[in-house]
């Protein structure tokens, strides 16, 4: 009866120490940051196998209960969903987000590289801020836009953030010329440069006269309605209509003027076209 | 007699080559078909999203997921080259190599996401989205499984577009939008 009661005895000890050996428990911190060390604390006694994982991590390590866990700033550089585990007898689990750092770079994408000057909603920008592990920072932050020409201010608005993201759309300015984009964000700045050209030209005008070999014609210099010279490569089509048919020569502009030698021995009638602009028309008489 | 043998050999290359694709295809297109996407464009802006645009993006976020899927089961790399690019390749390459060191693998079955286009960039650049995603998430130590359950996470997602196809470039779970 005696050896019957130790071996009960012994049998409730053995299964306390397994209900207090299984009795893990895992505390985490609320919402750590990225890069920031973290413990966790346990609970229970004993020793169990502590496992990690989340974006960029997956970890496992023996750990005894009852002290914390150390999570260095490397085990949590990236923002997003964390899952630490505890085993011993049974797993128990706990689930928590790293959220993004501080702002400390901007992507900012501009877009066109190159525009002609006073286009409507021409130019745009967007800026994303990330942090130093190029985690998307989420929370609102304001974003100063800034446009400059040379010396002269175009454009500058505060924008703040809204699922990690700020924008802009603007006219593009009157000049030809480089301008010059920029992002800030507190320290950060992103800048980006945009070429402004000339836009449509105005009053094309050409001039022509009868050479030994044909006809050279050429553009007066060509300018946009703002005064701005075309940019040298933009294409002028000459367009000769004479008693054997038509034909077209297809000239860039150099250095503001346009020029082409065409073939025609007859009465030519001559115009000239860039883009949807038409220049006027000449008349150039057949050879004598 | 020896041009019949290799005539026999060479059929049974084909058939057994032939054999092969067709798993391997039925595979992906089995994997890609467990992964449900519903894209909500509705509050996409500035730009609105073109339908040719809508079903490029719900092809290629779903064949990423099954991609990743693939990847973090059997900690693999090679099909994480094609969908995934900047930071999330990145994260995902290093999860890999960790687990491959650690002798843990992760398994997402049942996916179902829902995601929700809330900013689409003038120029058509870069979209970013809210991926509502419930799946069930098992956590395995070599065979041992360590975690079991079905989990709703939200991701915030940055995608852009290729040559011929929208890739994952920012894949960010947050406790919510």
């Amino acid at each position: 009866m005696t050896r019957l009661l130790r071996i009960c005895a012994a049998t409730y000890l053995a299964a306390a120490c397994v209900g207090v050996c299984a009795a893990q428990d895992l505390h985490i911190p609320e919402s750590p940051a990225a890069g920031q060390e973290i413990s966790i604390s346990t609970s229970g006694s004993g020793k169990a196998t502590f496992y990690l994982t989340g974006p960029g991590v997956s970890r496992k390590n023996d750990v005894p209960l009852g002290e914390d866990i150390h999570l260095a700033a490397q085990d949590l550089r990236n923002a997003g969903h964390y899952v630490a585990i505890l085993c011993s007898d049974t797993c128990k689990s706990a689930s928590f987000y790293v959220s993004a750092a501080k702002p400390l770079s901007l992507t900012f994408l501009v877009h066109p590289s190159r525009v002609p000057v006073a286009l409507h909603d021409a130019i745009s920008g967007v800026a994303f801020p990330f942090d130093q592990y190029h985690n998307l920072v989420l929370a609102p932050v304001n974003v100063n836009f800034q446009l400059n020409a040379k010396e002269a201010s175009l454009f500058s608005r505060a924008v703040r953030t809204k699922n990690g993201v700020a924008w802009f759309r603007t006219p593009s300015g009157k000049s030809a010329g480089p301008l010059q984009v920029t992002a800030a964000l507190d320290d950060v700045t992103a800048r980006r440069a945009v070429q402004q050209v000339a836009s449509d030209p105005c009053n094309l005008r050409i001039t022509g006269q009868r050479t030994k070999t044909g006809i050279l014609v050429q553009t007066e210099p060509v300018h946009d309605c703002a005064g701005n010279v075309l940019p040298d490569g933009t294409i002028v089509t000459f367009t000769a209509t004479g008693p054997h048919g038509k034909g077209t020569v297809d000239a860039p502009i150099k250095q503001g003027v346009a020029r082409a030698q065409m073939d025609s021995t007859g009465v030519a009638v001559i115009s000239a076209a860039s883009g949807v602009v038409m220049g006027n028309e000449i008349r150039v008489e057949a050879r004598p | 007699m020896s041009r019949t043998v290799k005539r026999a050999d060479y059929f049974h290359l084909f058939a057994v080559a032939g054999i092969l694709f067709l798993a391997s295809s039925l595979n992906s297109y089995a994997a890609d078909a467990a992964v449900q996407v519903q894209l909500d464009v509705n509050k996409a802006g500035p730009r609105a999203v073109e339908s040719l645009t809508e079903r490029g993006i719900l092809r290629d976020y779903r064949f990423a997921w099954s991609s990743m899927a693939q990847a973090l089961q059997f900690n693999t790399l090679d099909s994480l080259e094609g969908p995934f690019s900047g930071q999330a390749r990145q994260w995902l390459r290093q999860t890999v190599t960790s687990q491959q060191q650690s002798g843990l693998s992760r398994r997402y079955s049942d996916q179902s996401h829902h995601l929700e286009a809330v900013f689409y960039a003038p120029e058509g650049d870069v979209i970013e989205l809210h991926d509502t995603a419930q799946y069930h998430l098992q956590i395995l130590d070599g065979d041992k499984t360590i975690l079991d359950e079905n989990v709703v996470v939200h991701y915030v997602v940055l995608m852009t577009p290729g040559a011929d196809r929208w890739t994952i470039r920012q894949l960010q779970a947050v406790p919510q939008f």
